[in-house]
């Protein structure tokens, strides 16, 4: 194979498994590499191995951007939060007497199933190895979490609880993890 | 003659012991990237070009790792990366901030005190037995 065919066809491995933001500075990293080892000396087709070699499977690269990704950190920060905040709304519905509230089982049961949906996406961009659909499921996971807790925040405004401790800390919970949620697909998005 | 690794075979480069060294390094790597910008900005193959000049090649990570490296210490905000144009292609080029600047100082503090450590205990000499 011809030795830019070499370098493209790195490069097209690379753009299989990665954005092209990233991509394109790789392939200007391959391309600096390539021309460090033909002003060694070597011929064109061999600067091209030693260049693709130098820089790794694609495949490791590829996992390696993904360990080190936004969406990577988003999605392990909000499982490891969410106990924490499950709790404080735990603490919230049982002081407020949940049970009592005037809302309809169908209801109940919706709000349940998207908690757990959003826990598996959050999962899956946690512990995914391909960039693309650990970015895609932390974006999911992310907005369903928000929108959960922007449910519960609309449920306690609505129903006027007695602003007591828990329901106030519950809030505050939620509200904080709206804001990182929202910052996280912000940065998954650009990056 | 050495006994190698099943994986090894004399001569050849051992997977499992470059993967060790990999390993040992990957709590290290930050602070070696971060040195190799502190002379000034640089781009990603130059910075892994410094880091082999520096280490004097004996230090040879698959280049495609270090760029995950370097776009985690932009996350962090301890290196800025910025697009320019060189020889008519987009080239990424990535500087200190002020923040990565006090995170080196702070590392090198850190490493002087542990090779320290370590090289006092490593070197320590039993004390002489009576005759």
């Amino acid at each position: 194979m011809a030795a830019s065919g070499l370098i493209a066809g790195h490069v097209a491995a690379l753009a299989a498994r990665l954005p092209a933001r990233i991509v394109e500075e790789l392939a200007d990293g391959l391309d600096e590499a390539n021309r460090c080892y033909l002003d060694r000396g070597f011929g064109e087709e061999a600067a091209a191995q030693a260049a693709i070699a130098e820089f790794g499977d694609p495949q490791l690269i590829a996992a390696s951007f993904t360990a080190a990704g936004p969406a990577r950190r988003a999605a392990r920060r909000l499982l490891v939060a969410g106990p924490g905040a499950g709790l404080c709304w735990g603490a919230a519905l049982v002081a407020t007497r949940a049970w009592t509230w005037p809302v309809p089982d169908a209801a109940r049961g919706a709000f349940g199933a998207a908690l757990v949906l959003a826990v598996a996406l959050l999962a899956c961009a946690a512990f995914g190895q391909s960039y693309r659909a650990v970015s895609h499921a932390a974006i999911a996971g992310c907005v369903c979490i928000a929108v959960l807790d922007t449910v519960m925040i609309g449920i306690s405004a609505s129903l006027a609880l007695t602003p007591r401790w828990p329901v106030v800390l519950a809030v505050v919970a939620s509200t904080l993890r709206i804001t990182y949620g929202i910052r996280s697909v912000a940065r998954v998005c650009a990056g | 003659m050495g006994v190698y690794p099943p994986c090894c075979l004399p001569g050849r480069p051992c997977v499992a012991l470059l993967l060790m060294r990999a390993e040992e390094l990957k709590g290290h790597l930050d602070s070696l990237l971060l040195a190799t910008l502190e002379s000034g900005p640089r781009h990603g193959y130059a910075i892994i070009e410094e880091l082999r000049r520096a280490t004097g090649g004996r230090l040879d990570l698959p280049t495609g790792t270090i760029y995950p490296a370097l776009h985690r210490l932009e996350q962090a905000r301890l290196i800025t990366g910025s697009w320019s144009v060189a020889a008519g292609r987009r080239r990424r080029i990535y500087q200190l901030t002020p923040a990565g600047a006090k995170a080196l100082t702070g590392k090198r503090a850190d490493w002087r005190e542990f090779a320290a450590v370590i090289t006092a205990a490593l070197e320590a000499r039993p004390w002489p037995h009576p005759a």
